[in-house]
């Protein structure tokens, strides 16, 4: 019985050794380390391999043309699936223990969570899809995004709301904050322009049906409904409506603009009458169609949403740390605002990396917009409109930044 | 590597508080309680609001009442402690399921509350920038100050729930597990007694839902579901009932086994999806290895022999 036991022992204390050595094997080398913080798990999985491999792509780009004068950038990912606790936990081991200089990628509520943390460990985060409210008042000072905030994306979606000329638009919107401010914007411009508004349901995620909520809708026929939901959510609506006779028109928010919504709402019923609206770049951009030629020639496909964000969010990192005193998150942090605007113009790595050995002052121009942070560390942004069209989303509008002025 | 453990030791002790108090309850007291996220969060978000300063700008919630962390770490045990003799009084006299059936109810009706009453903690949002006192004393970082505030916890909630137990009140408790009837029939107030042991666990909950929101620095009814209590369940069962060494040992492995799969750095998507889909395999293969040798609760009775 005792050897039994010291049997057991010794293969706990084996185990363990064996997983201390492994870790002490990824030691750093001479580079700087960088976080993915992404949910690649969960509600908007999806989004977050897209975030990652934009933000690979640029971090390839940037160890190609010589890396930074910090050494060659390595990445370390990790899954959050959307939980703030995951992320908080996540994001501290990769702060002290692989000792990144700045964390990408996080979704909102992850965002809003890791504010504290990054002031007081001084680590740059910074996220291509964190629209969240909440940090109008936050961010700022560590906390930056390449994307502009939830209450443009719900000044655009109003707008084409009544740009379709709809006479009676329902809302169905999930309760959650991402969802929730963007839709209360969208219905503040409907009612000014004098749209009746059958519905206004805030549901709960999580639920194996939707028919509560969708019985008053579509009693009232409404031209179109404003469905602001998460993916998973979103193609149980999308399929009951339709099971419930639903014939209108759909708008959809930014967690829908995904191909994956086509296998799994049906196609047929999306084509032809449902739209998407996301914080989008200006397709007309040369930056931003260089970009696209990248991502087609390594990837074999067009972009997808926010990767054009997450590209330039690595980039802007990238040559924060060519610029900055110190290969830190405070370093970083003294120098970003500065890379971003006023200067000479450039618009990738490899240019920005010459400019600055030539002691010239940089901007960076991104392949997502001109990227200049107001006060709360947030760009300015523009819209797109896509429309399903043969099982894929197509552009029909877009909304430049100057369109809500 | 020193970040690991500091997690592992910060994360296992604070939810070892609660295995520890679902262990006088259901291990001793022999009431099922489901609901145990449900005082944890009444904890988190009473230590929140106190501390929380007044809204403004876009905030939703109605109080905040600015006060220092202490004040808001009574509240924390008083808000936990009500919410037991809450939902306790009427559903204590059910015996079994019914009770996990009642409390598993009565946690969901809090999250949903938490959750669409957006006056409380601004709804889905939640509170953040939680208040955490200046606690850069001697140079002493604060991961560590709260890994030791944890570990205080536990210790603290362990010696009273030991004491507790080891007195005839301790064994009273057992007595009416064992045998109602039997108890009732040498004088004991079954019911009150039972009360009495759900209410005193549901303190030290509280204290650790307080710490737990000075740690994380926000409160959100996405931290508080169904899965926090799942989890100290798991951890109860891993560590073996009724005994207090095994329950902190069950608690600590499981943490320690999330945070060991966390902490390898994957350098791809491929590998990180990968490792996730491993990690849920391998957490079965685990649990099932536990279960069948029960390590964690031998070692807890050999001490308690010894």
């Amino acid at each position: 019985m005792k050897n039994k036991a010291s049997l057991k022992v010794n293969l706990l204390k084996s185990t363990v050794l064996a997983g201390a050595m492994a870790l002490a094997g990824t030691a750093t080398q001479a580079d700087v380390t960088v976080g993915v913080l992404v949910p690649l798990t969960g509600e908007l999985g999806e989004f977050g391999k897209i975030v990652a491999n934009g933000v690979e792509l640029a971090v390839a780009e940037v160890n190609a043309a010589g890396g930074t004068k910090c050494g060659p950038i390595r990445t370390v990912i990790a899954d959050t699936g959307g939980n703030p606790e995951v992320g908080i936990r996540a994001a501290t081991k990769m702060i002290e223990s692989d000792g990144a200089v700045a964390i990408l990628g996080p979704t909102s509520g992850v965002m809003v969570a890791l504010v504290d943390l990054a002031k007081r460990t001084k680590t740059v985060i910074m996220s291509p899809y964190a629209g969240t409210i909440t940090l109008n008042d936050l961010g700022g000072d560590y906390v930056y995004r390449t994307v502009s905030s939830d209450l443009g994306d719900g000044a655009a979606s109003g707008l084409w709301l009544t740009d379709r000329g709809y006479k009676r638009v329902a809302f169905l919107v999930q309760n959650e904050e991402s969802t929730i401010s963007p839709a209360q914007v969208a219905r503040d411009t409907l009612e000014a322009a004098g749209i009746e508004l059958t519905d206004y349901v805030i549901y709960n995620p999580g639920q194996p049906s939707y028919q509560a909520e969708l019985i008053s809708v579509l009693s009232h026929e409404p031209d179109a409904i404003y469905l602001a939901g998460g993916q998973e959510s979103g193609v149980t609506v999308i399929k009951e409506a339709t099971a419930g006779g639903f014939e209108g028109e759909w708008l959809f928010t930014a967690d829908l603009a995904v191909p994956e919504i086509f296998d799994a709402a049906g196609a047929e019923n999306l084509n032809g009458r449902a739209y998407v609206e996301f914080a989008d770049s200006d397709s007309s951009l040369p930056e931003y169609q260089a970009f696209e030629a990248l991502v087609q020639e390594k990837d074999g496909k067009a972009p997808g949403p926010f990767e054009a964000n997450s590209f330039d969010m690595a980039n802007l990192i990238a040559l924060s740390l060519e610029s900055a005193d110190s290969c830190t998150g405070e370093g970083i942090n003294d120098v970003i605002r500065g890379v971003a605007e006023g200067g000479e113009k450039v618009s990738t790595f490899a240019d920005g990396k010459a400019a600055i050995a030539a002691g010239k002052d940089v901007d960076y121009e991104g392949a997502s917009g001109p990227l200049t942070f107001d006060a709360s560390g947030t760009v300015a942004g523009s819209y797109s409109i896509q429309e399903a069209k043969d099982g894929a989303w197509v552009n029909v509008k877009f909304y430049p930044a100057s369109a809500f002025e | 590597m020193s970040q690991i453990l500091l997690s592992i030791l910060t994360f296992g002790c604070l939810f070892s508080v609660l295995t520890l108090s679902l262990n006088l309850q259901y291990a001793r007291g022999g009431m099922i309680n489901f609901g145990i996220v449900a005082y944890f969060a009444a904890g988190a978000y009473a230590y929140a609001i106190f501390t929380q300063e007044p809204p403004k700008g876009l905030d939703q919630y109605l109080f905040g009442f600015g006060a220092p962390w202490w004040v808001g770490f009574l509240a924390a045990a008083v808000a936990s402690m009500l919410f037991a003799i809450i939902t306790g009084w009427p559903t204590l006299r059910l015996r079994g399921e019914y009770l996990a059936l009642t409390t598993f109810a009565f946690a969901e009706m809090l999250h949903s509350v938490l959750l669409n009453e957006r006056r409380i903690g601004n709804g889905s949002v939640g509170l953040s920038n939680i208040e955490r006192p200046e606690i850069g004393w001697m140079g002493i970082p604060e991961g560590y100050v709260y890994a030791g505030a944890a570990i205080i916890l536990m210790l603290g909630t362990a010696l009273v729930f030991r004491r507790l137990l080891a007195s005839p009140y301790g064994r009273a408790v057992d007595a009416v597990r064992d045998d109602e009837t039997a108890a009732q029939a040498i004088g004991k107030d079954v019911a009150r007694l039972r009360f009495q042991v759900f209410v005193i666990s549901a303190v030290p909950i509280g204290l650790a839902g307080a710490l737990y929101a000075m740690i994380t620095t926000l409160v959100s009814p996405d931290l508080f579901t169904a899965e926090v209590t799942f989890f100290v369940w798991m951890a109860l069962v891993l560590g073996g009932e009724r005994t207090i060494l095994g329950v902190v040992l069950g608690t600590l492995a499981l943490v320690g086994f999330q945070e060991i799969v966390r902490a390898i750095p994957y350098e791809s998507v491929r590998t990180a999806q990968l490792a996730k889909s491993v990690e849920v395999m391998l957490t079965g293969v685990i649990f099932i290895l536990v279960l069948r040798w029960q390590p964690f609760e031998a070692l807890g009775r050999r001490s308690k022999k010894a």
